[in-house]
């Protein structure tokens, strides 16, 4: 055959079998040492697929972001994340791209545009939205890959993420790479499609269908598509069609399979196909092919050989990378004391919460213009379900206060993969309650990104949520108070403030945070809590909490809505002669356990008061601190005080009685006080 | 240096695999890639490649299942 008939340049197609051997001898390798026992690890093997990212690679480049999967040590390779730092994370040493800490399904690698990869099937998507937005937003000509398999096109964040995005017109490429099994189950038993580009042709923006088998032909099609949205005509769904050779994981053969299907695709395998037609196309010689597979060979043992050198990553290492700052773990018997905020003297205006939430943004947007908002209905005119960012949208435009769709997972994912890329995004999700339909995004992949990626990136994002409750009416599913969830979820700052004040400073430190942060506010407080606040960028750091009420007989600890029960409580129990301390924690996580600790010293008693569940809730673990730390001091043990194990009612009278209001909060602890 | 020769952990349930059958002697040299042994899963059958080119040494005999990691023998 004539070099010019192969519709491809002789060098490009040299070039992509250089990439796939290298794919080929780190496959080989890995499954050497698996066979010998050598190494210890789950694989998820892709042998048969390497022609995708062989070719993609001649197309991009480092500059290029890609989010990938468990399965895609082949587009790590052919992207160029370093062998070495791939394999030593793969055995879980310090010398890993990620210290070891994320492993070969977390691989974050910012040096080669390896920016996200994702063991949650689908999940990467939204993330890579992000990227395309700040890709978008800055002016740059990147474009962003997103490679899952034919399996994630029934996961919902996936869709989420495709909808989005052609709403957007976001410079991205949905890589699927159809390798005709989801997991352990094949097409057509898990979906009815007959194929999967067409589901963007639904959403409206183009899909399309080419072979990833054949480089030629899928070098065309690439280029095609990777120049369509590199000149922002908007994202791609490439459905490439490919046979995954081997099983969902492990090694060997795909024993699912049956024998002459098989049989059939090893036939049509790029790898053996290719290095056929370099030498019948009369590009190579054997020769010349024998020694550019020894190189990669080569490349491949001496990588492993270092990595296996590489110490294994000691438990020292066990809470750095959670946070930025190692002192915002929680950690028992260190207590680190944090300064409070300076009390402020500028100019001050009468805001509402719900008016200081919204200066907190506009201040933060003025001064920095890589901080947007993106949420649900917070487009002027409404700037919001309850106008947090009301006159926004207009002041600094439709890109910098986006509007999304009802898709929760789409929000948190373009957020967090906009802030992994640098931005400052603020999500705003309407309720607690809707977590529920985005939490993968959130403690999966938000809160862990920074230590799954050895710090190698992290997530300096901030959510705003409002939170239902004590109002009455609004049902199971619009009152509940769910910040246990996130503080069971390492990697998240929490802040919960009660008023006007905080609200503003807490959350203008949240968007200036290195971490992701979520910002809970109360509905009951976002109209009814009005009070003097700074004009300009006023702050209230994380992890200082604030005696609001002095007291000797015992310590009342809440926040947000609660803490105003609380207050009452005070009030109450003034009047029977009992002097109670009153704490707003303010932020959640971290915890300011030294100014606990020292007002239950003074006080001897303590108790903690929520509105969320009792049962499994923060103040259980509060109060275990308390008791634990200040054992034979007490005079009481410290107890906490929470709402009834049910879910939230409609009844009013239910309601009202299941969360701990002001008479349960007396009598609880005037009980403290007279045991 | 030997490389030593364990029952691998193939897939993520596997805790235990069968040494089917020594595909060669023990004090045999054997070349890195041949087949030296086959093992059983519960799932599947694989043959089991040399991870490095030597002299083969058996150190338990074939028929048998064996818990992942066990030594079973070396090359050196």
């Amino acid at each position: 055959m004539a070099a010019g008939n192969l519709g491809i340049e002789p060098e490009v197609l040299k070039a992509i079998y250089g990439q796939m051997a290298r794919i080929r001898a780190v496959d080989k390798a890995i499954q050497a040492g698996l066979s010998a026992g050598k190494f210890m690890f789950t694989y998820w093997p892709m042998t048969g697929q390497e022609c995708i990212p062989a070719t993609i690679s001649q197309l991009i480049t480092a500059r290029d972001y890609m989010v990938t999967t468990y399965r895609g040590i082949h587009d790590q390779v052919a992207k160029g994340v370093d062998l070495y730092g791939m394999f030593a994370e793969a055995l879980g040493r310090e010398g890993g791209l990620n210290k070891g800490k994320g492993g070969s399904p977390h691989i974050s690698d910012p040096s080669s545009g390896s920016m996200v990869t994702t063991a949650i099937v689908g999940a990467g998507a939204p993330i890579a939205n992000g990227f395309a937005i700040s890709a978008k937003e800055r002016g740059e000509d990147r474009v962003t890959i997103v490679n899952f398999g034919d399996g994630a096109t029934s996961i919902g964040a996936v869709h989420e993420a495709m909808n989005l995005a052609g709403a957007w017109k976001l410079p991205v490429i949905f890589m699927c790479q159809n390798n005709q099994w989801g997991e352990y189950t094949p097409i057509p038993d898990y979906t009815a499609s007959p194929n999967f580009y067409g589901r963007a042709e639904a959403l409206g923006f183009r899909g399309v269908q080419l072979d990833g088998n054949d480089p030629a032909a899928f070098h065309t099609g690439m280029k095609d598509v990777i120049d369509y949205v590199r000149a922002g005509k908007g994202p791609v769904f490439v459905e490439a069609l490919t046979y995954r050779m081997g099983p969902h994981a492990g090694v060997g053969d795909n024993y699912n399979a049956a024998k002459d299907v098989l049989a059939a695709a090893k036939e049509r395998a790029p790898l053996e196909k290719t290095r056929a037609l370099l030498i019948d196309a009369g590009i190579c010689s054997e020769d010349e092919l024998s020694a550019l597979e020894a190189a990669a060979k080569a490349e491949v043992d001496d990588a492993i050989t270092r990595a296996l050198e590489s110490p294994v990553t000691p438990p020292s290492e066990t809470v750095t990378d959670v946070f930025a700052d190692v002192d915002c773990v929680p950690q028992r018997g260190h207590h680190p004391v944090r300064e409070a905020e300076a009390a402020s003297t500028g100019e001050t205006k009468t805001m509402s919460m719900v008016e200081a939430i919204c200066d907190a943004q506009r201040v933060a947007m003025t001064n920095n213009k890589e901080v947007f908002i993106l949420g649900e209905d917070v487009g002027d005119p409404q700037g919001g379900v309850f106008g947090t960012n009301k006159g926004l949208q207009t002041e600094f435009g439709k890109n910098r206060v986006r509007p999304t769709p009802i898709a929760e997972q789409a929000i948190i994912g373009a957020a967090l993969g906009s802030s992994i890329a640098g931005m400052s995004p603020i999500a705003e999700i309407m309720f607690t309650d809707f977590f529920g339909v985005c939490m993968d995004q959130i403690f999966n992949h938000a809160a862990k990104q920074r230590y799954m990626s050895g710090a190698a990136t992290h997530a300096p994002m901030t959510i705003r949520v409002q939170a239902g409750g004590g109002m009455g009416g609004f049902g199971a599913q619009h009152s509940q108070s769910l910040e246990a969830w996130l503080l069971h979820s390492p990697g998240i700052k929490v802040v919960y403030p009660s008023n006007a004040l905080d609200a503003k400073g807490l959350l203008a430190s949240c968007i200036a945070d290195p971490d992701p942060c979520v910002m809970i506010e109360s509905m009951m407080l976002l109209f009814t809590q009005k009070g003097e606040v700074p004009l300009g960028d006023y702050r209230v750091p994380l992890g200082v909490a604030k005696v609001v009420r002095e007291g000797t007989d015992i310590t009342l600890i809440s926040y947000g809505w609660m803490l105003h029960q609380a207050l009452a409580a005070a009030d109450e129990l003034a009047k029977e002669g009992i002097s109670a301390e009153v704490i707003d924690l303010r932020s959640l996580m971290p915890i300011d356990y030294h100014r606990v600790l020292a007002s239950v010293r003074k006080t001897g008693r303590a108790l903690v008061v929520h509105a969320a569940v009792e049962f499994c809730g923060y103040g259980a673990e509060i109060c275990s601190t308390i008791n634990s730390e200040l054992w034979g001091q007490l005079k009481a043990p410290a107890d906490r005080l929470g709402a009834a194990y049910a879910p939230i009612a409609y009844s009013q009278a239910i309601e009202f009685s299941q969360v701990p209001m002001n008479p349960a909060i007396v009598a609880r602890a005037r009980a403290a006080v007279k045991s | 240096m030997s490389t030593t020769l364990t029952i691998p952990k193939l897939e993520m349930s596997m805790s235990e695999g069968t040494l089917a059958e020594w595909m060669v002697e023990s004090g045999t040299v054997v070349k890195e890639g041949e087949v030296i042994y086959t093992l059983e899963t519960d799932k599947t059958a694989r043959e089991i490649e040399a991870p490095v080119s030597g002299t083969l040494i058996q150190k338990v005999a074939d028929g048998e299942t064996y818990p992942v990691g066990t030594e079973i023998g070396e090359i050196v």
